[in-house]
């Protein structure tokens, strides 16, 4: 009993690892992709900047800290969004020109750039 | 956007929004999250604005970061607005209904078209025109204040 039960982890262990490192389930990946969606459906309607960083799944996402930066980044890149809030509290940084703010693409631009010279995200 | 798609975003929106029908509102814009409701109403469609303190939005610098209606209302008074006792449309009068929630938070702002309806950004969705009460609810509250000016 015991026996096949390892030899069932076992299975699942290689068979984990057989996977290109893309494809492996990776908890905190899946913890921000369901957090970023609860947070894009419950905020979509508020204007409120203030409401929108304070939401609890954005608060959530917050806590993550530094292992956050990469995928707050390629969030992003591929769907824009409020994550400005977010990427000053974590990294304590701004590279966003005080006449820009508000200017989301403007301040979307810096952030990336940012990304990438920091190596947190690809060029 | 075609009206069966805006009918089905209607009945997603109707916890938030339980006045709103296909009705009292129409779609005008795609989504498009580069400006929000304040901006809007200013006629402002590249920035968010909103008095955060973080300074993560724009917001006039001569007025405070301040969440209130006070702030907002100075906010609107730079562009000449003054308060308003009555949102009935009048010829010569462009004007703002400023919405608040609570103890008088604010929460989103509407313009005044030529045919009486308003026009409202929905937070980082669409654009749309409708009537003075029809975004009343759990999440704007309702109209707490308007504000008019000559119309330009």
């Amino acid at each position: 009993m015991q026996s096949a039960q390892l030899q069932r982890q076992l299975n699942e262990l290689t068979g984990y690892y057989a996977l290109p490192a893309s494809s492996r389930r990776d908890p905190l990946r899946e913890r921000f992709r369901s957090l970023a969606q609860q947070w894009r459906r419950e905020t979509q309607w508020l204007s409120s900047t203030t409401d929108i960083a304070m939401h609890p799944a954005y608060q959530a996402i917050i806590g993550m800290g530094t292992e956050a930066l990469p995928m707050i980044l390629e969030d992003l890149r591929q769907n824009s969004g409020h994550w400005y809030w977010a990427l000053k509290a974590i990294s304590n940084e701004d590279p966003v020109v005080p006449r820009d703010r508000g200017s989301l693409k403007k301040m979307r631009i810096a952030w990336l750039q940012w990304g990438e010279t920091k190596g947190l995200i690809r060029a | 956007m075609l009206p069966e798609t805006f009918q089905a975003l209607i009945l997603a929106m109707r916890p938030q929004f339980p006045r709103l029908t296909a009705a009292n509102s129409r779609p005008t814009s795609p989504f498009d999250e580069s400006y929000n409701c304040i901006a809007w109403a200013a006629n402002e469609l590249d920035r968010w604005w909103w008095p955060d303190s973080q300074h993560q939005s724009y917001w006039p610098p001569e007025i405070p970061r301040e969440v209130t209606l006070d702030a907002f209302i100075r906010a609107f008074s730079l562009q000449g607005y003054t308060e308003h006792s009555d949102a009935a449309i009048e010829l010569g009068k462009q004007k703002i209904a400023l919405y608040s929630i609570g103890d008088g938070k604010p929460t989103h702002a509407a313009r005044q078209l030529a045919d009486g309806w308003w026009t409202s950004k929905l937070g980082q969705q669409i654009d749309i025109e409708h009537d003075l009460t029809a975004l009343d609810g759990p999440v704007y509250g309702s109209v707490a204040r308007i504000l008019a000016r000559p119309a330009r």
